[in-house]
């Protein structure tokens, strides 16, 4: 019960840290056009590589349904060019 | 002492699973996810400069402007170059191998681009536009600068490419690499262009 309640108090003062510091610059920019640049800098680069990765995902799913179903044609490798010479 | 036969039965090769994407495709596109995570970390750096810029005075005044007109041009270029390129691509995908005009064509319309971009930054340097002239400048230069690298990487294989083509050694997987870095180069270009040059 102590040692939760040391925790929470960790945790709750961990917490309260930045706001008292005013340390964040997306939160605490004075002019709102920084504060957007802030903001939407971050979103992007925190959503990009997640959409690279869901969008390959989805095109590796696609293709391998395409081998299943007996169209795939991977690059090349049936290809009567493929083979150099 | 006597011979035995032994009578091993046939067992067919176990057939190899379909590879969904070749190994060369795989690799570029990983290639391409590191640069689009470059560019979008130069490109957030520059947002976030302008929008501290003193007084909200972007470009800052003693420094030249970007040719944003001037610059469109090349685009068009550039954008032409990544079209032929796609149905030069596609054709060559469903079998058709006279693709050597077309190839050759978009890398013409490639170099064009970057040969543009060069006269366009002699003329930026002659303005007074240098990598140390102000934040503005070391960030055109590093930004622009790290594009025309790349455009300059992407030429040299599409040339190549054409050189396989020509002596009937170019295997789809190779043609669809290079396609993708072309592709990358094209298509991070507006990108850049909209948030630098405007």
């Amino acid at each position: 019960m102590r040692a939760a309640l040391v925790g929470v108090a960790a945790v709750a003062l961990i917490a309260a840290f930045p706001d008292v510091a005013h340390a964040c610059p997306v939160c605490f920019d004075r002019d709102d056009e920084a504060r957007l640049a802030f903001l939407a800098t971050t979103g992007l680069l925190t959503l990009l590589p997640l959409g690279l990765v869901a969008g390959t995902g989805w095109w590796l799913r696609k293709r391998a349904r395409e081998v299943e179903d007996g169209a795939g044609d991977p690059e090349g490798r049936r290809h009567p060019d493929s083979e150099p010479g | 002492m006597t011979a035995e036969a032994r009578i091993i039965p046939f067992r067919p090769r176990p057939r190899r699973p379909e590879k969904m994407v070749s190994n060369g495709v795989m690799g570029m596109l990983l290639v391409v996810f590191v640069e689009v995570m470059l560019f979008a970390g130069f490109i957030s750096g520059f947002l976030i400069v302008k929008a501290r810029a003193v007084g909200s005075v972007w470009p800052p005044p003693d420094q030249p402007r970007l040719p944003f007109e001037r610059t469109a041009v090349n685009t068009s270029f550039l954008i032409l170059s990544g079209i032929v390129l796609l149905f030069a691509h596609r054709a060559y995908q469903r079998g058709n191998k006279s693709i050597g005009l077309p190839l050759m064509v978009a890398t013409v319309l490639g170099a064009a681009f970057v040969a543009m971009q060069g006269v366009e930054w002699v003329a930026l340097l002659g303005e007074g536009l240098t990598l140390t002239s102000s934040l503005y400048g070391s960030l055109f230069y590093t930004i622009i600068g790290a594009h025309a690298a790349h455009a300059v990487v992407a030429i040299g294989l599409l040339g190549w490419a054409w050189l396989r083509l020509q002596s009937g050694r170019l295997p789809r997987e190779h043609l669809s690499v290079v396609a993708l870095f072309w592709y990358f180069v094209v298509l991070v270009w507006p990108f850049l262009y909209f948030q630098v040059y405007l």
